[in-house]
C-alpha cells in the first residue's frame, strides 16, 4: 500500500486522537508534506463540523406530548 | 453505586441516578422527568436512522417502555443514556429488518478514494447563520446521511452526532472498537464525497 493509502485509512483516527504516538508522528510528518492528504483531512474536518452544527432542532411539542402520554398510558395499563 | 463503574470520561450523572431511585420508589413524576430528559435525543436519533417521523416517534416510545419495564433491575454500571441508546439502536435495526428489499450494503474504501483530493465543503465558520443557507445545507446533509447504509449511519450518528466515544459506541451497537473506527471513517468519507458533489452541482447551476 502506498504511503498516502496507508494514512488515508487512518485520518479519522488522527482527527479523533486515537492513534498511538508512533503512528501520530508518522502521519503528521506525511500531512505536512502531502497537500492531497492535507486537503482530505481539512475536508473531513469541515464535513464533521457541518453535520454537527445542524443538529440542534427541538422536536415538535405535539410529538413530545404524544410520546409522554403514550408511555404513561401503557405503563398505567400494565400496572393494573 | 460506585462512580468507578462509569467510563472515565463520563462523569456520574447525579440527576439520572436520583430519578432512577425515585422511579424504583414508585414515583410517576420520575417517569415524566426521565422522558423529558431524553425524548428529544431519542426522537432525533430515530428520525436520522429511519427517516420517518412516525417511526422515530414509535422508536422513542418503544425505548422508554422497554426501559421502564426493566429499570428496577438496571444496575447503573453504564450511564442511563448509553443504555437507552442501546435499546433504541436495537429498535432501529428491528424496524429495518421488517422492511423487505433493503439489503445491507458495504462501502468499500476503494470507492471513496476517487477524485484527486478536489473537494468542495463549505467552511462552517464562514457560513452565515441564515435560515435559507441553513435549510439548503440541512437538505444536502440529510440526503447524504439517508444514503448511508444503515450500519454505517448508526455508527456515524452515535459517534459524530450524539458524541459517544468509540468504546461506548462499540458497547451500544455490540461490535468491536475496530469495526466502529472502520465504519465511522468510511461514513465520514462517504458524506464528504456526497456533500462535495452536491455543492459542485449547485455551483454549476448557479
Amino acid at each position: 500500500m502506498s504511503e498516502c493509502g496507508r494514512h488515508f485509512e487512518r485520518i479519522s483516527e488522527y482527527l479523533d486522537g486515537e492513534l498511538d504516538q508512533e503512528t501520530l508522528v508518522e502521519i503528521e510528518r506525511h500531512l505536512s508534506e502531502c497537500p492531497r492528504c492535507g486537503n482530505c483531512l481539512e475536508s473531513l474536518k469541515r464535513t464533521i463540523a457541518l453535520c454537527r452544527r445542524l443538529e440542534d432542532e427541538e422536536i415538535p411539542l405535539d410529538v413530545q406530548r404524544r410520546i409522554k402520554e403514550k408511555v404513561l398510558e401503557c405503563l398505567a395499563e400494565e400496572s393494573h | 453505586m460506585p462512580k468507578s463503574a462509569y467510563p472515565v470520561d463520563k462523569p456520574f450523572d447525579a440527576i439520572d441516578h436520583a430519578l432512577i431511585e425515585s422511579f424504583k420508589a414508585g414515583s410517576s413524576e420520575a417517569i415524566e422527568k426521565l422522558v423529558e430528559r431524553y425524548e428529544s435525543r431519542l426522537f432525533r436519533f430515530g428520525l436520522r436512522m429511519c427517516g420517518h417521523q412516525q417511526d422515530a416517534e414509535d422508536i422513542a416510545q418503544e425505548t422508554f417502555l422497554s426501559a421502564f419495564r426493566h429499570l428496577d433491575r438496571f444496575r447503573q454500571e453504564t450511564p442511563l443514556k448509553n443504555w437507552l441508546f442501546k435499546i433504541a439502536a436495537r429498535a432501529c435495526f428491528r424496524r429495518r429488518r421488517k422492511k423487505k428489499g433493503e439489503p445491507e450494503r458495504e462501502i468499500s474504501i476503494e470507492s471513496l478514494k476517487e477524485n484527486n483530493g478536489d473537494y468542495v465543503i463549505p467552511d462552517f465558520s464562514e457560513t452565515p447563520d441564515e435560515s435559507v443557507i441553513r435549510n439548503e445545507l440541512k437538505a444536502v446533509i440529510d440526503g447524504a446521511v439517508r444514503e448511508l447504509p444503515s450500519k454505517y449511519r448508526m455508527v456515524f450518528n452515535l459517534r459524530d452526532i450524539e458524541g459517544f466515544s468509540t468504546e461506548e459506541t462499540a458497547g451500544i451497537v455490540g461490535i468491536s472498537e475496530q469495526l466502529v473506527k472502520t465504519r465511522l471513517h468510511r461514513a465520514r468519507l462517504f458524506l464528504r464525497n456526497k456533500i462535495s458533489a452536491a455543492y459542485k452541482e449547485g455551483d454549476r447551476k448557479r
